[in-house]
């Protein structure tokens, strides 16, 4: 890949660059532990490390380029914070003026998200929810607005309200249940929401009020929606767990454990490999479940997928969205897992609420923004060691069976129309 | 009544002794039937749709359970399911707007109109619009869930209609019925007049002096050679002659009768002969949701074979064809064995079948299946009476023509099966 190498050099460069001048952005990034470092690995996490490598291949940027555009961003980052400063970026009334009381939308995800059983797209709908009822607006299109701004602040990646949030989470949670901001489904499921805010307020409803409650209605009923779509699901996929199978399963995913949950229900006899999903061990949290539930249950280290695979008669695996091009965005290993299978004859299935569907057409691995993680490797690493820390991949669709949605059993073609349908 | 229930079980019985052949003649006789027992049915005076839809799916049910395999029974079933819950549809909103006019134009004479104020009729419009619809990211959110979740959302929209003017009501019920009878025959004709629809894209898929291959004989295929004949394009074509049953023996005397180059070849010199080949055009039994194909057996073979030397597998298929449901375990569940005596003459193996001998059992074992199952990536194309379609294009044309919740139901009960 000449790319690839041409990244290498200009990745070295720019540390180069950051170690120099002490600007606000990289204070920012050295600020958390040091235990997620990751401010070395893409010291400018605002440009994607594809669009940055692309740049300097076709030789029109200059390392003087770099250096200003640094500085831009480094100032856009600056207005956040000072408009921001204290982590709450979307004080609702900021659209109106005169507003006394102050209201984070990220305090109410982040409340939401504490429930162990909710979705991460339904905390952010709820959080939504939350913004209508304390917004102070008087017009469908001050709402609008003020909703456009509290899900970009939970969209944005890379906020100073993230950086803060997130380095007390690292502190007070396990990693896994740390609020990854670049989310598929969290993106997903705002749009989704802004889309049915668009929609309705265009359609039937002209009085505010009642508009206005009907969406707060609707956001609060989103919870049950998502759960009565897992149950679609694992009903749907009934048919296609018979008896005497065995399941290849990667990662912990709530529509899986669903599934497998009802088919165990449903006296199916069939029993689950697990893979261990390092580094966050969600194998293992799934083997647990499973174990609670006397189901057969087998655990494999990452690396023992191709071994097993003959044994295998399919692979299900969740989905934290599923793109355009029918492909699925998961844990880091699922696509090495749909490539095995896919050589070995097996079908992958991948179980995924409607309300994942997102707008991405990721053209490789690396066209979205690196979900990093911390990896513990029990021994310490040299420094000069490069770590990927990427949570996530992205598998294609020619190497995806099905997929399990509560919009029917699909085939990957299937979820570009429904998206064009909905934003057409 | 009566003479309609003895036209069912006849139906029935032609069905389990499997003495109907071909999907079409199935699909055709299936729909007559149904057309039958829909003008038969005594329409109550509130929820006619329902009624209607009970009455076809009690006897649809049976049709199904009596032939499995022949799934294009449960395919008329559907559509004539989905037809009904359509023209439903279109009368009541057709009855909703007809209100609303009124409602606006004048509000002398009723009292009971004053109770359905606009925005709710146009909600419950909106409700039963939304069961017709396949369920989308659309109406995930719109939707109410408790109304989604009660299986006959058809039945809402026929309480409003029962609660409604009685005075048209029976001009209503006329028209209901008459109405879905009249789309079940646009269906039979659908059905029989499938072939020339097909037939009709030939020319644009067949070019001179090409070199066509077929396994075994599909009326569909034949018709289809032959208007490409008809249009004055000279190609050749091979028959494989399709074993144990040998109808290619029959497709290769007809293609010769009506003047096209013919040569006859045995299935197994297929693979010998498909580099020759410039597209290789079959017919189907069924098409399933995910675009495989139930075939006559043998054509997965040809399909491999096809693949090899990326040549195009092109199916033929009525609308007919199109199943909604998805294989589980085809080559087992969806395949029928025929009798042994067509691969072999009993009076010489007579020795060799006897259960006297050894174990208990005959040592030697005949297995006849009728179907093969060809995965939808080596399908190149479906040319269906609509057109030619990719095979990941199918969920779509079943959308249009089965309603999600027939699809449901039904498959609960055959899996029961």
């Amino acid at each position: 890949m000449w790319w690839r190498s041409a990244s290498f050099i200009l990745d070295r460069q720019q540390e180069q660059n950051t170690n120099f001048p002490p600007n606000p952005e990289s204070l920012l990034l050295s600020s958390p532990p040091p235990s997620m470092a990751d401010s070395l690995q893409n010291p400018k996490p605002d440009i994607s490390a594809y669009y940055q490598t692309r740049a300097a291949h076709h030789a029109v940027v200059t390392s003087d380029w770099l250096a200003q555009a640094q500085a831009a961003v480094s100032l856009q980052t600056n207005d956040d914070v000072s408009s921001g400063s204290d982590g709450r970026v979307a004080t609702t009334g900021g659209g109106t003026g005169g507003d006394n009381k102050t209201f984070s939308v990220i305090d109410e995800f982040n409340s939401w998200r504490k429930q162990p059983d909710l979705a991460e797209a339904v905390a952010a709908i709820r959080a939504l929810a939350a913004v209508i009822r304390a917004s102070q607006a008087t017009t469908m299109m001050e709402l609008e607005i003020e909703l456009k701004k509290a899900s970009d602040s939970l969209k944005k990646p890379n906020s100073a309200a993230f950086c803060s949030t997130y380095s007390e989470f690292v502190l007070e949670f396990p990693v896994d249940i740390a609020w990854d901001a670049t989310s598929i489904s969290l993106t997903a499921g705002c749009d989704l929401f802004m889309r049915y805010v668009t929609r309705t307020s265009a359609l039937e409803y002209e009085d505010f009020n009642s508009a206005r409650y009907r969406l707060i209605e609707r956001a609060e009923k989103f919870g049950e929606i998502s759960y009565k779509a897992r149950r679609i699901i694992a009903m749907l996929s009934q048919d296609f767990i018979f008896d005497g199978c065995t399941i290849l399963v990667h990662g912990f995913s709530r529509v899986v454990l669903e599934v497998l949950k009802t088919a165990a229900q449903n006296k199916k006899h069939f029993r689950v490999f697990c893979t261990e999903g390092r580094p966050d061990r969600t194998g293992l949290r799934l083997s647990n479940e499973l174990a609670k539930l006397d189901v057969p249950v087998k655990l494999l280290i990452d690396s023992a997928v191709a071994y097993t695979m003959d044994e295998v008669d399919m692979v299900l695996v969740g989905a934290d969205g599923v793109v355009e091009s029918g492909g699925i965005i998961n844990m880091m290993g699922t696509y090495q897992i749909a490539l095995v299978s896919h050589s070995m004859n097996k079908p992958v299935y991948v179980a995924a609420e409607s309300y994942k569907f997102a707008r991405l057409y990721p053209l490789d691995q690396k066209d979205m923004g690196p979900a990093l993680r911390t990896i513990d490797f029990g021994v310490p690493i040299p420094s000069k060691v490069e770590v990927e820390k990427s949570a996530r991949d992205y598998t294609p669709p020619q190497y995806l069976t099905l997929l399990f949605t509560d919009l029917g059993v699909l085939t990957p073609s299937v979820v570009s129309d429904e998206l064009i349908q909905l934003y057409l | 009544m009566p003479d309609t229930q003895a036209l069912v079980n006849d139906f029935l019985n032609k069905l389990k002794k499997r003495k109907i052949e071909g999907s079409q003649a199935t699909a055709k006789q299936t729909a007559e039937l149904l057309r039958s027992v829909i003008s038969q049915t005594r329409m109550p005076y509130t929820n006619q749709a329902a009624a209607l839809i009970h009455s076809v799916k009690a006897v649809g049910e049976r049709l199904i359970a009596a032939n499995p395999v022949e799934l294009a029974v449960g395919n008329v079933v559907r559509r004539v399911l989905h037809i009904i819950r359509e023209e439903d549809l279109s009368l009541t909103t057709a009855a909703m707007a007809g209100l609303n006019l009124s409602a606006e134009s004048d509000d002398e004479d009723d009292t009971d109109r004053d109770n359905h104020p606009a925005l709710s009729a146009a909600a419950i419009a909106a409700a039963s619009r939304s069961t017709l619809r396949p369920p989308s990211l659309q109406t995930l959110l719109e939707d109410l869930p408790d109304s989604a979740a009660v299986p006959h959302t058809s039945s809402s929209g026929g309480d409003s209609e029962g609660k409604s003017k009685s005075a048209d009501k029976s001009s209503r019920s006329r028209k209901l019925k008459h109405d879905v009878i009249e789309a079940v025959n646009e269906l039979i004709q659908d059905i029989s007049t499938c072939h020339e629809l097909i037939a009709e894209q030939a020319v644009e898929h067949i070019h001179q002096n090409e070199v066509i291959l077929t396994l075994g004989s599909s009326r569909t295929v034949l018709e289809f050679l032959c208007a490409a004949k008809e249009k004055k394009r000279s190609f050749r074509v091979f028959v494989a002659e399709g074993a144990p049953r040998y109808q290619g023996h029959l497709l290769a005397k007809e293609l010769v009768t009506r003047g096209l180059q013919t040569t006859l070849i045995t299935d197994s010199a297929v693979f010998a002969m498909i580099s020759r080949v410039n597209m290789v055009i079959v017919g189907a039994h069924v098409v399933m949701a995910n675009g495989g194909v139930i075939a006559p057996v043998g054509l997965n073979m040809v399909a491999l074979a096809a693949q090899k030397h990326a040549v195009p597998f092109v199916v033929l298929a009525g609308s007919h064809k199109l199943c909604p449901l998805y294989p589980h375990h085809p080559e087992v569940l969806l395949n029928e064995l025929r009798s042994p005596s067509e691969l072999l003459d009993f009076g010489e193996f007579s020795d060799c079948l006897d259960f006297g001998s050894g174990i208990g059992a005959p040592l030697l074992h005949v297995v006849n299946p009728t179907f093969d199952y060809v995965p939808p990536k080596l399908v190149s194309l479906f040319i269906t009476d609509t057109g030619g379609h990719n095979p990941s294009y199918m969920y779509r044309l079943i959308a249009d023509y089965y309603s999600a919740d027939d699809l449901v139901l039904e498959r609960r009960t055959t899996s029961g099966n």
